[in-house]
């Protein structure tokens, strides 16, 4: 309990330290949604999978990319728990790129869906 | 444990009028998802009780924070002069060329709760019989409670011939120097790594905080010569004071395995007493009193640490044993409370107490400070116990990581037992560069 207590703060001290990153992501998010929704109908469900393919190409950069971020390199990944963390890290990068591909893919669907 | 469910978002990054507009967002996005809505035991307790906390560093701020909420109506006072608190568990980073200095330098105001009264003088003098501090400029401090939070001191003066100002020339480094003293440190190693050499790796005989970060130091300079390819011109010495290199024996045996493997020599009892910059040239006694003197082209020089000089000429200083000759702090190494004392409490690298200390040690016991002090003030006995838990990401080589923990009897402890704690791993190297300064600003606000 304690450790999803700490997990759960390191996050928001993440978000406070790269709040320019975190704000500016929010705002793309924010306003994709807006013009996505005021645009209705649009596809979403049909264009999901292009948002997923976005998702894992984004995934797929981050596990790739990730280790030498940081000063490392793909083979100090020697454990199964650095390719299990190294998986959430990308997963999460991979979800938020998704998020971000969901609206724009079915705004630009609309003309054919319409 | 009383804790009220007030907490505070100020961020040490964050200053400025958008800046806490964002705040704001960032606060409202934690309340939905629960962060900061930890679960209230009690009501805070009721006291108009004057607390003192002497040092502005990781613990003294962490029991600000945790005090300020859990207490309702208490005075609290912090004592430090200085205006910019650093990430310490930063150093060895920027002494090995990873971080820069901005990485571990922020504004200590924000970090402060509001109420909190903030004097910007450090504590010269201890009175506790007279339950008084006297500060620098000479003003006394009257307290009811007494939190003793200053740290030590790093008594470079004890080796002959240093000259901390002349780190980064010379081949001379020293990652425990401050921020700028780290920096110097990579100039120094950077400029040798280029040439290669004699490298001189020291620990002292006594206590020490982050006992881990000479190791890491030796590490990371067998890695920068690696890729520099001066590694084959190279020789580098590790000279021990003490009769090992890490006072966890699982740990020891393990680095001095990887050492051996990797080319890096030992010497143990060999304690670093002069040093003449100019000439290169350091010099070391062994316990038999036999003299060497060694030439280096670079060496790490880890200064003998004692308690600060208001601490050890206090009556609150360990009277007999082996920590008095340091002057450390003398508390219950459980409860983390002066043995004569009642009414003072330690927190910190300037305990008496077994083991080095790191942050990962303040994390543990700082809320466990809190809730015994609280205890006393409500007129019971101090109920929790600390276990000596402390941990360091042991740095092998840039890139990877031993994440280790352990407690008093120095058995390892993993908070993740499904992790080897002798596996090195990147999740580690991960955990020291991006995942450990956002918990020791958790526990600097008091919330873990």
């Amino acid at each position: 309990m304690y450790e999803i207590w700490l997990a759960a703060n390191i996050l928001l001290e993440l978000a406070l330290m790269n709040w320019p990153l975190v704000l500016a992501y929010a705002l793309v998010l924010a306003l994709l949604l807006i013009l996505a929704l005021r645009a209705r109908p649009l596809p979403w469900r049909r264009r999901l999978p292009v948002a997923l393919v976005a998702g894992a190409l984004v995934g797929i950069l981050s596990m790739l990319s990730v280790p030498g971020l940081i000063g490392a390199q793909l083979s100090d990944l020697a454990y199964w728990v650095d390719w299990a963390n190294l998986f959430a890290v990308s997963a999460g990068f991979g979800a938020a790129a998704a998020a971000l591909a969901w609206p724009l893919a079915a705004w630009q669907g609309r003309e054919r869906f319409e | 444990m009383t804790r009220n469910s007030r907490e505070h978002a100020d961020s040490a990054h964050l200053h400025g009028m958008d800046r806490r507009s964002f705040l704001r967002l960032t606060t409202a996005s934690a309340l939905l998802l629960g962060i900061n809505s930890r679960p209230a035991d009690a009501a805070a307790l009721k006291t108009a009780a004057h607390i003192v906390i002497a040092g502005g560093g990781l613990g003294g701020i962490a029991l600000a924070n945790r005090l300020s909420r859990e207490l309702d109506g208490a005075k609290i006072t912090i004592l430090d002069r200085r205006p910019e608190h650093y990430y310490q568990p930063g150093y060895t980073l920027i002494g090995t060329g990873v971080w820069p200095r901005s990485k571990v330098v922020d504004a200590v105001a924000p970090l402060l709760p509001a109420g909190v009264n903030w004097v910007q003088e450090m504590v010269a003098e201890f009175d506790p019989v007279a339950n008084s501090v006297t500060t620098d400029s000479g003003s006394k401090i009257r307290y009811d409670f007494l939190v003793v939070a200053t740290g030590l001191h790093l008594d470079y003066a004890a080796i002959e011939g240093m000259d901390t100002t002349a780190i980064g020339r010379e081949g001379l480094a020293s990652v425990y120097n401050g921020p700028d003293g780290a920096v110097a440190s990579w100039q120094a190693m950077a400029a040798f790594r280029d040439k290669g050499g004699e490298a001189i790796m020291t620990l002292p005989a006594t206590p020490m905080k982050c006992a881990g970060a000479p190791l890491k130091t030796t590490f990371m300079l067998r890695d920068r010569l690696l890729k520099a390819g001066t590694l084959g011109k190279s020789n580098i010495s590790f000279q021990s004071a003490q009769k090992n290199v890490f006072g966890v024996p699982r740990i020891n045996e393990e680095v001095l395995t990887r050492w051996q493997a990797l080319g890096i020599g030992v010497e143990f009892e060999h304690k670093l007493v002069g040093i003449d910059i100019g000439a290169h040239r350091a010099r070391f006694v062994t316990p038999a009193g036999e003299k060497l003197e060694r030439p280096y082209d670079f060496i790490h020089v880890v200064p003998p640490m004692r308690a600060t000089d208001a601490v050890k000429k206090s009556a609150l200083a360990w009277q007999t044993g082996p920590m008095a000759g340091g002057g450390w702090l003398e508390v219950d190494k459980e409860t983390l409370q002066h043995k004569r004392f009642p009414n003072v409490f330690g927190v910190g690298d300037i305990n008496g107490t077994p083991r080095g200390k790191t942050a990962a040690t303040v994390k543990k016991s700082a809320p466990l400070v809190a809730a015994n002090l609280i205890d006393v003030i409500a007129g019971r006995a101090p109920q929790l116990k600390f276990d000596g838990y402390t941990s360091c990401p042991l740095i092998v080589r840039e890139g990877s990581a031993l994440l280790i923990e352990f407690d008093y009897e120095g058995k390892l402890t993993p908070s993740l037992p499904m992790i080897d704690p002798l596996q090195e791993s990147w999740f580690a190297w991960l955990m020291k560069v991006q995942l450990l300064k956002p918990a020791y600003f958790a526990v600097l606000k008091g919330r873990v």
